[in-house]
């Protein structure tokens, strides 16, 4: 075969859309990998602002201190050298494919999240998300469903009973917030028709006052909480309280996978980030640019556009992290018994009241504009 | 050609999975290869182009149901000698009907159609032009199959009713009776 023949074989349709997928999961895939570090930093230096003190701003290379950014580098390499002690009575293959889920999951997400507007290459259209399903959010609340596991099996594993009294109040806030979770989010399909993100993205035109948070405002309050509660963190995280069960269901972790967890943890932030950017804030839309001014402005060239749509999403998303840093460092945490209380007995009962009202007004407005 | 080398490769996965499933030792292992079964049967479901089906599938059985069965699993919390009591009772009698069963499966196929679902009148280009699987799966399921899922539902909800009732505690029949309860228990 000569090389002709393999040039032909590349630039066909399928070849090009194979080779499009693999240079797409990679890109999020090292996209998400830069985001531990990140935000290992600013979780750091953002309470020191807030609390009036210095961050970690020691840690450098000859003169260059760089306010601290070199810390998270030096913690990473910490991490990856540390001896790794497995408890003895540990269940080793549990204690081993643990990490596994939640990571996997986390980046499964992470795949689906709509990054720009459909752009053309070599002839074929290419889709800017690594899974482009018609039904892309049910998988998105899929994967997080078995992100639970992760949670569960760490802490079963461990042979210790602060890990598995973590593990299990852990997966049962989970799996609590995720029913509030998907039932603020129905109303968006409602709204929008569609179960496809990208088009979600697209009927939130580029103008503010029909994104979905305008449209479905307590669908955003609703989803915000769950954030929060899903990914276990501040002012839910009593299930990994420092002050309380010394670390929850990653006590007996040490070195990588410790540091698995830490990057699972900090990727289901950004993903969520990224899903309340894309179906309440316009995700990869430029606020008051249509796309094909969008598009004038870039000299035709949609792989332009579609990069200033993709630093868009992430501006959006990078707000929704500092709001989470914030809000980690400003709230005292929930008692275990309010946090179900309030998923339970206060969410799910707007939620639903939520769906009902938003279902009739959509079913009377299509029957008043039809007639 | 494709479609076939994907649902062999699925189902071979899927047998292997259940296997292990009925074969480990450990119960939270046996879970954890009966969520590896569901994700691979959506899997299945989506090389078929039923996307929505295969979305639900991991939604409520490999994130709901399964981790209910973990959650018992894990409380109950079988000593190691407690497991290894179960012991299979007549081995031959288990591998004659399974092969007896393997035969009936495959040679059902083999002579009477396609493994895959591509034939008959829900292929996938059908549901495709009639609005996709989302659309025609809720036209059916709250029209034409409305009563059976009602009932369906209230058949959950008698479910979710009984298992409160039996799990309830008894109340104490007086006071007195339910301050000598708490007095025992120090």
């Amino acid at each position: 075969m000569g090389l002709t023949d393999l040039v032909a074989l590349l630039s066909s349709d399928a070849a090009i859309q194979i080779i499009a997928s693999i240079v797409k999961i990679l890109i999020i895939v090292v996209l998400c990998l830069q985001i531990p570090p990140v935000m290992v930093w600013a979780e750091r230096r953002a309470p020191a602002m807030m609390q009036r003190r210095k961050g970690p701003n020691r840690v450098g290379i000859g003169k260059f201190r760089l306010y601290g950014l070199l810390q998270s580098a030096a913690d990473a390499v910490k991490l990856i050298f540390k001896e790794e002690v497995v408890p003895t009575g540990a269940n080793k293959v549990v204690y081993h494919i643990a990490p596994i889920f939640s990571v996997f999951t986390a980046f499964l997400v992470a795949c689906a999240i709509p990054y720009g507007n459909d752009i053309t290459v070599f002839g074929q259209q290419i889709s800017l998300s690594p899974i482009r399903l018609d039904v892309g959010f049910l998988f998105i609340l899929a994967m997080s469903s078995l992100a639970v596991y992760g949670v569960t099996l760490a802490g079963w594993a461990s042979n210790n009973k602060y890990s598995l009294l973590g593990s299990l109040r852990a997966s049962a806030q989970m799996i609590s917030y995720e029913i509030p979770l998907g039932m603020s989010l129905i109303p968006l399909v409602i709204i929008f028709g569609t179960l496809d993100l990208n088009k979600m993205v697209i009927a939130q035109s580029a103008f503010p006052w029909s994104w979905g948070v305008v449209r479905a405002p307590i669908s955003f309050f609703l989803f915000f909480i769950c954030m929060f509660a899903e990914t276990n963190r501040s002012p839910f995280d009593l299930a990994e309280g420092e002050s309380e069960l010394v670390a929850g269901f990653h006590t007996e972790y040490n070195s990588a996978k410790f540091a698995a967890f830490f990057l699972s943890e900090y990727v289901a932030m950004f993903v969520l980030s990224a899903l309340a950017a894309t179906v309440f804030f316009g995700g990869w839309q430029v606020p008051f640019v249509p796309y094909d001014l969008l598009l004038k402005i870039a000299f035709g060239l949609d792989w332009l556009a579609a990069l200033v749509g993709f630093l868009f999403l992430l501006l959006k998303a990078g707000f929704f992290m500092w709001v989470y840093v914030w809000v980690r460092w400003t709230l005292p945490r929930f008692r275990y018994d309010q946090l179900m209380a309030l998923g339970w007995k206060f969410m799910l009962p707007i939620g639903l009241f939520n769906l009902l009202i938003t279902a009739l007004v959509v079913a009377i407005f299509d029957t008043v504009t039809r007639h | 050609m494709s479609q076939e080398l994907l649902f062999y490769s699925f189902a071979g996965l899927i047998a292997l999975c259940s296997v292990m499933v009925v074969t480990s030792r450990n119960p939270v292992i046996s879970a954890i290869f009966l969520v590896g079964d569901l994700f691979l049967l959506a899997g299945l479901y989506a090389s078929m182009e039923a996307h929505f089906i295969a979305a639900i599938q991991i939604l409520v059985y490999a994130g709901a149901i399964v981790v209910l069965f973990m959650f018992v699993i894990m409380l109950l919390n079988l000593d190691p000698d407690q497991r290894s009591q179960v012991q299979i009772a007549a081995p031959e009698v288990g591998v004659l009907a399974l092969t007896v069963i393997a035969f009936a499966v495959v040679g059902g196929m083999l002579v009477f159609g396609q493994p895959t679902g591509v034939s008959g009148e829900m292929t996938a280009e059908a549901i495709n032009s009639a609005g996709g699987n989302t659309f025609t799966v809720g036209m059916v399921l709250y029209t034409k199959y409305l009563w059976p899922f009602e009932l369906a539902s209230m058949l959950i909800m008698l479910a979710i009713i009984a298992s409160i009732v039996i799990a309830k505690k008894d109340r104490p029949k007086s006071a007195t009776e339910g301050d000598k309860r708490r007095l025992a228990h120090g």
